[in-house]
């Protein structure tokens, strides 16, 4: 965990540290951060735990422990008693029918459930990269610099293609051509959109396909260099080929981010994650790599869902 | 057989009455739409069918010239009329083209001598003389510090005037000016009886003349409110605190007490106390004369003509430099006459050429022709004598073009939106994006709905409470009737002479209480008071454009805020969304990811705006507009730099709407004043349309771009 945090922000992006030249994106080293000997007790408790054994020998990014969470000041709980722990550089698919809150669990990794005025966190907390992120000195603003987020919908706003990607920089205060210039052709290459754009840059981007706009949010979210990008249902309205697309990229994201994805296809889940995690009515029911999960649940209900017996 | 079908027939018709009522229906309805289409085009084809053949015939002149009174003369038959060419127009586009007997219509140039000068720093000249030369030189514009009383005014006697005067001023003049008299003077004693009147305590209306008789006396009474300058017939309303009995001379008591007049105070008893006068008889031959000014004022009330300030005294000219000026010739030899502490160097003649009209009227006619352009012929043809009327009768308002409301209607109509904008798109984004949704927003919208039906007239006595009478501003110089003023901090300038005696400020150098001062300047009749602190007054911005654009604003803000709301929850959550998973604060989202996706939306609900408050008049009626106003607000403004920003806000306008109500309603109806109503609607009629016909299109427009 010490290792972790304080030699991250140099291994993971080795070719571009652009943007942290210009802003400290590391997490704030506030005084109030919870005791590194806190976190890896949890970590130890969780190791105990049967379905945390998949994440032997790897780093942890999120901690979930014991988290519940209502929508209605605590009358009723959408998410009940969630543990569980993200894995550094993964893929960790997230599946479960409709309304059993992955979105939810999702949302309130970057607290962009904060939008909402009645929800709270009744129980438990979360932690990435070590630090409680619901505690006062944390910034959701820059928090949501280091976990972002694509929508299931694609977003992108009404404006260039340039300054779509080149938006969460500019709010950050980099105004310099040549650096936004740098950090857009990056992230287009990273997004494997740079070959189809390039010569477009300037044109909306409302002009482009639905995949293609979906690449463009990942450019988007990827060009301020998050640690962990959240991806709500990200194919779920693209057709099978710009599917593909986007899959094959996050296969090469894995790399650098950490990725949480959130799917309702099966066949999605099992060839881009390593991990998945099964939620059924806002509880966790089973999480392990996604072959054993796949090939071998060991919950009734886990098995069920998989071979499409409900849900 | 046609039994047979109908039995056989399952959607024969059933009920007898149904066919009849159906029609009758169809009737109704379809007659209430074309009774109603009727009306319309009935209505616009008229404004249009009048308006069209006014604004052919006046041209582009109809909305680039101010309003004006219109004069229509009975023309007597004459040869060899001038006119500048300028003006021949006007009136040509005044009248119907048949109507004038117009002949041998010849353009010429015309020649006038003007002299050029420089005015030299230190020089003396009298306020009359400074407002010429100012008015022939635009741009030039004294802002004087000091008067001379002392220094000599000259004046022009033009044919010899016999003089005569009461012993004291005889002998001020002898003792003032023993060269103007010439050997020969006589005398004569006339039984000129005092007065000793009594009156009885009350209140009575008082008339100017009376009330300026009655000051110098020993009579005690108040006024109730000051008599305004421009309104010298005005009666007001004093009060006399007690029983009174007063002797006064008859020149006095005739001015004061006479009785064909109105507003002469009613008396009780009166006594004539018999008196002989000496009167002193003089001739004063024709000639130029240069005198103290106490001696003017003397020869002034016998009807020696002077554009000298009598009372307060010439000017004293602070020009850091010389100044090159230009004068017609006539009234430079007249300056210098007159002003014998004038100063000039670099005196050269040169001619001014300007394009005249001469023409013939081959027959006696009647003529409608702008007060303007009725002066212009009149002085063309001053010398000549040739142009005569028989007779004269004048229509307000109904003359030249409605540039003045156009320009009025544009100012306020620009103040109205940046203020309404600002707010409601503040309030708007406050509503949506900031304050929680319950009962609070909830009665924040249901208030605005119910503002959104107060009627219009209760905006504009709204506006006329809190921003014409009520509204705060930072002044040196509060006014007296400011409802409260709170001294800020001591400043260190004085305003200056001119500005003093133009804005009627009372100057209190002594160290007063505020409530001391502002009695001491009502006392006065003055309208401020200075007294060295800058204040914040509660005084109102008064009848100005500033006012009447916040009340339109507050008028229109319910609908603002609807539709900027309405344009904010159309933007999509993802935006805001997207925008705050980036790592942007609540108002850099705002900022960049809605307001600019919301803004066509806003822009095109406030052009309907526009149109709504284009259209009032009950707002502006109290609170901006005026029914006369012979400049444009911005050649009224003398103060520079930001100054001159907040005079010329200050300023009261006139306005399209208001202006149609005076022409259509207030004035005395007549065919001569319809040529103004028509074309002021349809130019009104055609604006309007104009902005609901731009916002349609933004819309449109807009939608084809927009697709989220
Ligand atoms: N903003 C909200 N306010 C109140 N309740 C909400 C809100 N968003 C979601 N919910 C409720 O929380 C529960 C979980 O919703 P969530 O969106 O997390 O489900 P999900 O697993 O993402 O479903 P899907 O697969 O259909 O997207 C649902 O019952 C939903 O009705
Ligand atoms: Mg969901």
């Amino acid at each position: 965990m010490n290792s972790m945090t304080q030699e991250e922000p140099k291994n993971i992006e080795p070719t571009a540290n652009l943007a942290s030249q210009a802003v400290d994106l590391s997490p704030p080293e506030t005084p109030d951060a919870p005791p590194r000997q806190a976190t890896e007790q949890s970590e130890v408790r969780h190791a105990e735990t049967p379905t945390s054994d998949h994440l032997l020998g790897l780093n942890t990014m999120v901690e979930i422990d014991d988290l519940s969470f209502s929508y209605d000041m605590g009358k009723t709980n959408t998410l009940k008693n969630i543990s569980l722990n993200i894995p550094e550089k993964q893929v960790t698919a997230f599946i479960g029918p409709s309304g059993c809150g992955k979105s939810t669990l999702i949302r309130c990794l970057n607290r962009m459930n904060d939008l909402v005025e009645t929800s709270c966190i009744t129980n438990g907390e979360i932690r990435i990269m070590g630090q409680h992120i619901h505690a006062k000195s944390v910034s959701p603003i820059e928090l949501r610099k280091q976990v972002g987020m694509v929508f299931q919908k694609y977003n992108p706003f009404p404006k260039s293609i340039y300054d779509n990607v080149a938006y969460g920089l500019r709010i950050q205060g980099i105004k310099k051509k040549n650096l936004l210039d740098e950090a857009v052709e990056k992230s287009l290459r990273g997004a494997a959109l740079w070959d189809e754009v390039k010569d477009r840059l300037k044109d909306s981007a409302l002009g482009l396909s639905g995949g293609q706009q979906q690449r463009l949010c990942i450019a988007r979210t990827i060009a301020v260099q998050p640690k962990v990008i959240l991806m709500d249902e990200p194919c779920s309205a693209l057709d099978p080929i710009a599917t593909a697309k986007v899959e094959e990229l996050i296969m090469e994201l894995r790399r650098d981010f950490t990725i949480v994805i959130v799917t309702h296809s099966m066949q999605q889940a099992s060839r881009i994650s390593d991990h998945t995690a099964f939620f059924y009515l806002g509880e966790l029911i089973e999480y392990g790599k996604t072959d054993m999960i796949f090939s071998n649940p060991n919950q009734k209900q886990t098995e069920d869902y998989i071979s499409g017996r409900f849900g | 057989m046609a039994k047979q079908k109908s039995s056989n027939n399952p959607f024969c018709k059933k009920q007898r009455g149904t066919p009849t009522n159906e029609i009758f229906q169809y009737g109704f309805f379809s007659f209430a739409t074309y009774c109603i289409l009727l009306c319309a085009l009935v209505i616009f084809g008229k404004i249009i069918w009048e308006g069209t053949p006014v604004l052919l015939r006046k041209g582009s002149d109809f909305i680039t010239t101010k309003p004006q009174t219109l004069s229509v003369v009975e023309a007597v038959e004459s040869e060899g009329i001038e006119i500048p060419t300028e003006n021949f127009d006007n009136i040509l586009g005044s009248n119907d083209d048949d109507a004038l007997p117009f002949a041998n219509i010849e353009e010429f140039q015309k020649a006038f001598a003007f002299k050029r000068f420089s005015l030299l720093p230190g020089s003396v000249i009298g306020e009359g003389y400074l407002k010429n030369i100012e008015q022939q030189n635009e741009g030039f514009f004294l802002i004087y510090t000091e008067r001379n009383t002392e220094n000599p005014v000259g004046f022009t006697v033009e044919s010899d005037k016999s003089i005569s005067l009461k012993t004291p001023e005889f002998e001020q003049l002898q003792s003032l000016a023993p060269d103007l008299l010439p050997d020969e003077i006589s005398t004569r004693e006339i039984q000129l009886n005092d007065h000793k009147v009594t009156i009885a305590k009350g209140e009575y209306a008082m008339s100017k003349t009376a009330h300026d008789a009655l000051v110098p006396t020993q009579l005690i009474f108040q006024m109730r409110q000051g008599f305004p300058d421009d309104e010298p017939d005005k009666i007001c309303q004093s009060v006399v605190p007690e029983t009174q009995t007063i002797t006064i001379d008859s020149t006095t008591y005739f001015a004061a007490f006479d009785e064909d007049e109105n507003g002469t105070l009613p008396i009780e008893a009166e006594e004539q106390l018999p008196k002989k006068t000496t009167f002193h008889q003089f001739t004063l031959s024709k000639g130029n004369y240069s005198a103290p000014l106490p001696v003017l004022a003397i020869l002034a009330k016998q009807g020696i003509a002077t554009q000298h300030n009598l009372t307060r005294g010439s000017i004293v000219v602070n020009l850091d430099n010389p100044t090159e000026l230009i004068l017609p010739a006539a009234d430079y030899d007249q300056l210098l006459t007159a002003n014998p502490g004038i100063k000039v160097e670099g005196v050269a003649d040169f001619e001014q050429k300007a394009d005249y009209t001469r023409f013939d009227l081959t027959k006696d006619a009647e003529i409608r022709i702008d007060i303007e352009d009725l002066e212009a012929l009149n002085r063309a043809n001053q010398e000549s004598g040739k142009f005569k009327i028989s007779s004269e009768h004048t229509h307000s308002y109904s003359g030249g073009g409605i540039l003045g409301p156009i320009v009025g209607t544009a100012l306020l109509v620009i103040i109205c939106m940046v203020v309404a904008l600002f707010t409601g798109i503040a309030a708007a984004t406050f509503l949506n994006e900031y304050a929680r949704k319950g009962a609070f927003t909830k009665s924040i919208r249901l208030a605005m709905l119910k503002l959104a039906g107060v009627p219009s007239i209760v905006f504009g006595l709204f506006g006329l409470g809190l921003f014409v009478m009520l509204a705060p501003s930072l002044t040196s110089t509060p006014h007296t009737e400011s409802k409260l003023s709170i001294p800020l901090a001591p400043i260190a300038s004085t305003p200056q002479l001119r500005v003093v005696e133009d804005k009627k400020i009372h100057m209190e150098t002594r160290e007063l209480t505020t409530s001391e001062v502002v009695s001491a300047a009502k006392a006065n009749n003055q309208a401020y008071f200075y007294d060295g602190w800058t204040y914040l007054s509660f005084q109102g911005w008064g009848t100005c454009m500033l006012a009447g654009g916040f009340t339109l604003a507050i008028m229109v803000l319910p609908v603002i805020i609807t539709s900027c709301e309405e344009s904010l929850r159309a933007v999509p959550m993802g935006f805001r969304e997207a925008s705050l998973a980036l790592g942007a604060t609540k108002w850099q989202s705002i900022r960049t990811a809605v307001l600019p996706y919301a803004l066509p939306g806003i822009l095109t609900a406030s052009v309907l705006g526009i149109t709504r408050v284009a259209g009032e008049t009950a707002p502006i009626m109290f609170t901006a507009a005026a029914a006369e106003r012979s400049d444009l607000p911005w050649e009224a403004v003398q103060a520079t730099g930001f100054a001159a920003f907040v005079e010329f806000l200050q300023q009261s306008v006139q306005a399209l709407p208001y202006h149609i109500y005076t022409v259509a309603g207030r004035i005395p109806q007549s065919e001569y004043t319809e040529p103004m109503q028509f074309g002021s609607v349809l130019i009104f009629m055609l604006i309007v349309m104009a902005l609901a016909g731009l916002s349609i299109w933004l819309r449109i427009h807009f939608r084809n771009k927009i697709k989220w």
